[in-house]
């Protein structure tokens, strides 16, 4: 820990050539088409494996990134995996293997509820390690007991073969484990050096200048062409995840830990992504990602761990994947995370709108929280009966959207217009009047006010309207009473109305927030990623129930980065990118390939790409 | 250059000087109030940190006779009010206006107390003796020559301060700390900065100043403790910090320009103008006002101000 | 869980740690004292006999009560709605300052109720001045009222000064200060003592408060915009608005005091006359846990104390700064006991289960001045 980015620069043996030949060994190196097949892929891999077990930890680049010129390592392995292709690695050597990290019967409790029950987890040296699980299944509590930020109630956890304990964040860089957690870890207002330089133990004074030369050519490697003196807040989400990773990379770690990385990329990022995880894994650094995403975890992954209800249910090593096929290890572990319930549910059965246009937006435009454009000239027309979904990559100007709609927040240009009648910039309460109803993605920010009950909570948004109150007087009755009708009808579990809303748990927030929007009888209904964070059964009925919202007639607008569930009910799509709809396709003329190009670029066509 | 009577030149000097020295304890407490809000802790307490620099300083002052040991003793009293505010904030997480107010209530009340008791609230002054420094030559130089080189030696230093301060938190490891912790403090917990640790320090840096601040005050201009002295002084420099945009090098320039605002009835008066005292006195009040009126669309707080930090929550 | 065990879970609690964090203040001010080699216990006899004790006393604590009530009612509007008025001073100020001068005005030649009705209104408006401005640039220009307000405080000062010792000036008499209301014409006891019927004003401020916030959409709206300002957002109501006649009303509520002071006590305004009830009044309302009702029984006991306070220089040789001390001491310990009550919280949580299937611990969002606060009505 002693060396980083402070040091002198080393020299880059790396030449212009051989950067070169790394950035597009993504596209050499057979795993990464995706049409190739799976056997050989998994194959490929575990032979790559069993070549890094023997050159181990020398070439860690965690280590070779601050203290010694970047080896031409990356050349030379790719040589060695790619002349490498019959072998398959066997148990008896794995077990030879020591593991680097070892999680034996991790507990972690919450109040009554148990995150973790006994979880184990097993990390070899290079190896990339899916630890997959449904939301709340205590994947990312797992990890946070790793990374030093909780502190687990029983359990073990051994490095190298020796009992550890990890008390805080630091500690845990000091064993060589970094993090880059969901929501990242960057200072938006620090450049992207001094987002490095945080956090190490050097002298008092900082020399950045120093280290500068040298961070340049490590954001080379990894793809990044940013100025290292560029403020962090104005580099793309893709970017700032690579920047986090250089910054864990650079403390010397050996175990990465990526939670849900992949949930705010687009899919060439996503491609780009795994291309670095793969590099670093052969480096020897031990990956572990954190995902719900069963596709990606087979991608990527040497081995998978499967947690459910904070238990572990199951895990598959190399051998298993190797030998079940990727649609035999599919089959597994969907059994295996949702207990035997199928993964997909049935999918709705598509309407044809044919109402009339109930909401419409031309040419409207707005700024967002930091003075950017966040919406362009955009045009929308939901009509009645449908349910229009919003596809995009995060941060696309989705949450302005909604806001637009909503009324939450001005338009500089364009017009608003419901039913035919202008309500441009016309604010929240008369938006809502007119039948507009948004749920919002942001629940505890600002969907609820803590503190306040259920029954305040479910009468918030139309407490000076009849029955709850009477010009200047409260109705306390009628307001319990709807609190009462709504838990029942929408089946929110709460002890009481009276209960403090925060003491419910998110699914049952969002049934209330969506109870209390649907009471108002809205023609246009707006939900911003309305199953975020849920359950898959409290998902499923959230969208069953805009499904039946939109066939009674009314409109609805569903934004969501979760593409799958905009394609599971949707009649129409429309791509969100950098504020303006690129494209909108009707539900049966989809091409999931072209969308997510579009998500990606706003084109369609991508020029030079190897789609 | 004559206006009834009085040397326009003199009057400018007399202006600079005042104005200058009138902001010698705004620009001490802000700056170390720069620390504390880039680390996330908003500081009500201030008021109260400086008064307690005043009343501590002047009483080891008035009993020692020495000005360095007075200048240590207010700085040590707004120390312990700051430890106790970071305490209380930062390791309790308890609300930080709350807790800041109580610390005012209480300084307020208990320097008000101490002064009846142990000087019976009898207006004494410390006989203490200011080094001054006269620069020669630059002294010389007119209008500021005066106001500017021919200063006691706290003067200076205070002033060699801001470049000191703008260093240490621009191009520092603890600055570069202070900076992270206070915009967003999971990110430098998870960096592998102690969040607590920093608070602790910045707050504690704070706490000095704004002693060294109420002390300079009481013991090296004024020589003098009156109950209730600092009239609001602190909250000026707590402003002036916000206003100053956290930047130390603009915060010595507001503390400056209300420096002179206060100077401003002095020196009126000085000339012969006949204006009311009252009417002048709230000139810096108003002009603190019409300034964050002004900046208000232009400044961008540190986004975690305020706000406590507990790992495992964000 | 029914109506029954609802009502007992609007728990004791917060007011046992009230009462508690009181408690501790007194014991660290009383070791305070003894290190400072005067007789703790005789001090706090003094303190309580004098503003308990004794008849005249008990009546100067009444007295003192309808300021504190009036002023902690409208406080207690600003902070539910989470906007920190601490420019009370300046708007009592002010206040006071238009009352009298409007009361001894008319003082003699309309009737006498009229009068105060014109005085109180007078005070109501200064009041309010004071407070739109630091409300106009809390809403128009997102100021933070905290500064401003404070701010408002020290020109509040200099002006009332000014005025007082200019055009509102009393020229019959050396002393700046406003002219005289007579004592015939001020306002009555109530029958039987010889306290003002300010009191009533004050316990009816509160009653008035109290219904605001239980009742009215009002008072939940200013509730909302209080413990999340994007959820009143978002939930379409117009929270500039709110919040910005939050802070006036308490300045109302404030410059009343202030005209009540004058028509019940002082008869005039004078230079320099701050009673400071600003900071007491903070400690007061948080004491009170922001609840209403509560602030009968605490502004009780903080007039009390300010009664007894003021004789304990005379006779136990303690400076009446103490009480203020006392008063920063109560907040402190109160900042402590808001923790040890969240501790509590979680740790019988822990023990009792809790009634959900959450996973992950969750924060509200952002900093709240009613952190660990009860709030009911």
């Amino acid at each position: 820990m002693g060396h980083e980015i402070a040091s002198p620069p080393a020299p880059l043996p790396v030449g212009r050539g051989e950067i070169e030949r790394l950035t597009c060994l993504g596209d050499s190196r057979p795993h990464c088409h995706s049409e190739r097949s799976e056997e050989s892929l998994r194959g490929d891999e575990v032979t790559g494996m069993r070549e890094r077990k023997e050159k181990h930890v020398s070439t860690n680049l965690g280590e070779v990134l601050h203290c010694e010129p970047l080896v031409s390592t990356w050349g030379t392995s790719v040589g060695t995996t790619d002349d490498m292709t019959d072998g398959t690695a066997t148990t008896q050597e794995r077990a030879m293997v020591q593991p680097i990290v070892s999680m034996r019967e991790i507990d972690k409790r919450f109040g009554p509820v148990r995150a973790n029950d006994k979880v184990s987890l097993t990390l070899y040296p290079g190896e990339i390690h899916a630890v997959l699980g449904e939301n709340g299944a205590g994947k990312t509590t797992l990890m946070n007991i790793l990374s030093g930020m909780y502190q687990p109630d029983g359990g073990t956890i051994e490095l190298d073969g020796k009992p550890i304990t990890i008390g805080s964040p630091s500690e845990a860089l000091a064993h060589g484990i970094g993090t880059v957690y969901q929501h990242f870890t960057l200072v938006p207002n620090l450049s992207v050096i001094e987002n490095v330089v945080l956090g190490t133990k050097t002298g008092f004074v900082l020399n950045l200048s120093k280290g500068e030369q040298r961070l340049k050519e490590v954001l080379t490697e990894f793809e990044l062409n940013t100025d290292p003196n560029v403020e962090v807040r104005h580099l793309s989400i893709g970017q700032r995840q690579r920047v986090e990773i250089i910054k864990v990379l650079m403390r010397g770690t050996r175990v990465l830990l990526l939670d849900e990385p992949t949930s705010v990329l687009t899919p060439t990022e996503v491609e780009g992504l795994f291309r670095i995880l793969r590099r670093l894994r052969e480096e020897g650094v031990s990956v572990v990602i954190i995902t719900h995403k069963l596709e990606e975890a087979l991608d990527v992954s040497d081995r998978v761990t499967i947690l459910r209800g904070g238990k572990n249910v199951g895990e598959l090593g190399p051998d298993d994947i190797a030998s079940a096929g990727r649609a035999g290890a599919r089959q597994r572990i969907v059994e295996t995370m949702f207990g035997g319930m199928p993964a997909a549910a049935e999918t709705f059965q598509q309407h044809v709108a044919t109402g009339k246009t109930l909401l419409e937006l031309s040419g409207v435009s707005a700024i967002g929280d930091r003075g950017e454009i966040a919406i362009r000239e955009l045009s929308i027309q939901l009509r009645a009966g449908e349910i229009y979904g919003i596809a995009g990559v995060d941060g696309n100007g989705q949450k302005e959207l909604g806001e637009i709609i909503a009324g939450q927040r001005k338009t500089t240009t364009g017009r608003l217009a419901l039913d035919g009648t202008d309500y441009t910039n016309a604010g929240v309460a008369t938006l809502s009047r007119a039948g507009v109803g948004y749920i919002t993605d942001d629940r505890l920010g600002e969907g609820v006010v803590p503190g306040m009950s259920v029954a305040q909570n479910a009468a918030l948004k139309t407490i000076n309207r009849s029955p709850f109150s009477k010009g200047f007087w409260l109705d306390r009755k009628a307001i319990e009473a709807n609190a009462n009708t709504l838990i029942e009808q929408f089946s929110v579990r709460t002890p009481s109305a009276q209960t403090k809303i925060t003491l419910l748990s998110g699914g049952n927030i969002q049934k209330l927030m969506l109870a209390r929007e649907l009471a108002m009888d809205p023609r246009v209904i707006v939900c911003n990623k309305p199953t975020y964070g849920l359950d898959l059964k409290t998902a499923q009925f959230v969208l069953q129930t805009l499904r039946q919202e939109a066939d009674s007639g009314k409109a609805v607008l569903l934004i969501s980065s979760e593409l799958d569930e905009i394609l599971e009910i949707s009649d129409r799509i429309g791509v969100i990118y950098n504020g303006e709809i690129v494209e909108t396709f009707e539900r049966a003329q989809v091409d999931i390939e072209t969308v997510g190009r579009l998500m990606l670029s706003g084109r369609a066509a991508v020029a030079g790409s190897a789609a | 250059m004559t206006i009834n009577g009085i040397d326009l030149f003199d009057f400018l000097t007399a202006i600079l000087a005042t104005g200058l020295l009138r902001a010698v304890p705004l620009v001490l407490a802000s700056l170390g109030d720069v620390f504390a809000q880039k680390a996330g802790l908003l500081n009500l307490g201030i008021e109260g940190m400086m008064l307690a620099g005043c009343f501590f300083g002047f009483y080891a002052a008035y009993h020692t006779e020495s000005v360095p040991l007075g200048l240590l003793a207010g700085m040590a009293a707004g120390l312990a009010l700051a430890l106790l505010f970071a305490v209380l904030t930062v390791h309790l997480r308890v609300d930080q206006v709350l807790v800041g107010l109580a610390i005012t209530i209480f300084a307020a009340g208990l320097t008000g107390y101490l002064f009846r008791d142990l000087f019976g609230g009898q207006n004494v002054s410390a006989s203490v003796r200011p080094m001054t420094i006269r620069i020669p030559l630059l002294a010389d130089i007119p209008i500021i020559g005066k106001a500017l080189f021919d200063r006691q030696l706290l003067f200076y230093i205070a002033w060699l301060l801001v470049p000191i301060f703008a260093f240490v938190l621009n191009r520092t490891r603890f600055g570069l700390n202070v900076r992270a912790v206070g915009e967003n403090p999971f990110a430098a917990d998870a960096a592998g900065v102690n969040v607590i640790q920093v608070r602790y320090l910045a707050m504690s840096l704070a706490g000095i100043m704004a002693g060294f601040a109420g002390a300079f005050l009481a013991v090296a201009d004024l020589k003098i403790f009156t109950i209730g002295m600092t009239v609001g002084q602190g909250f000026i420099a707590l402003a002036i910090t916000m206003i100053g945009g956290w930047s130390p090098w603009k915060i010595a320039f507001a503390a400056i320009l209300f420096g002179m605002l206060n100077a401003l009835g002095d020196s009126l008066q000085i000339i012969g103008v006949n204006v009311r005292t009252e009417f002048i006195g709230m000139f810096p009040y108003i002009g603190i006002m019409i300034a964050m009126i002004v900046l208000a669309r232009r400044t961008s707080v540190p986004a975690a101000l305020a706000v406590p930090y507990a790992r495992g929550q964000r | 869980m029914n109506e029954r065990a609802r009502m007992s879970s609007i728990s004791i609690l917060p007011i046992v740690s009230s009462v508690l964090a009181i408690v501790m203040a007194f014991v660290i001010g009383g070791i305070f004292l003894e290190a400072n080699g005067k007789d703790a216990l005789h001090a706090y006899r003094i303190l309580f006999e004098r503003g308990l004790v004794n008849g005249d006393g008990l009546t100067e604590t009444f007295k003192k009560m309808a300021p504190m009530l009036i002023v902690s009612a409208g406080l207690l509007i600003a902070l539910r709605a989470s906007v920190w008025n601490i420019g009370i001073d300046g708007q009592f100020m002010v206040g006071a300052l238009l009352a009298g001068v409007a009361g001894a005005a008319v003082a003699g030649s309309v009737p006498n109720p009229l009068m105060w009705l014109i005085a109180a209104v007078a005070g109501i408006i200064g009041g309010m001045l004071w407070a739109v401005i630091p409300a106009l640039l809390m809403v128009k220009f997102n100021l933070n009222e905290i500064i401003t307000t404070l701010m408002m405080n020290y020109v509040a000062v200099n002006v009332c000064a000014w005025l007082v010792k200019g055009p509102f000036r009393d020229s019959s008499v050396v002393a700046p200060q406003t002219k005289q209301i007579p004592l015939a014409d001020r306002l009555p006891f109530i029958p039987g003592t010889e306290v003002h019927i300010g009191l009533i004003v004050g316990l009816l401020c509160v009653v008035v408060v109290a219904i605001l916030f239980r009742s009215t959409v009002y008072g939940f709206c200013l509730d909302v915009v209080g413990r999340n300002r994007k959820a009143a957002i978002h939930a379409g109501l117009p929270v500039g608005r709110l919040a910005g006649s939050a802070l006036i009303l308490c300045g109302a509520f404030a410059g009343l005091a202030g005209a009540n002071d004058v028509l019940g006590i002082q008869g005039l305004f004078k230079a320099n006359w701050d009673p400071g009830y600003g900071f007491t009044a903070f400690a007061l309302v948080y004491l009170a846990r922001l609840n209403s009702l509560l602030l009968i029984p605490f502004a009780f006991f903080f007039s009390f104390l300010l009664v007894g306070g003021d004789s304990m220089p005379r006779r136990a040789d303690v400076p009446t700064y103490f009480v203020g001390m006392l008063e920063g001491l109560m907040l402190i310990c109160f900042a402590v006991a808001v923790y040890l009550e969240r501790r509590w919280h979680a740790i019988s949580e822990r023990i009792r289960g809790r009634p959900d299937d959450r996973i992950e611990p969750e924060s509200s969002s952002g900093p709240s001045a009613l952190e660990g606060l009860e709030i009911s009505s």
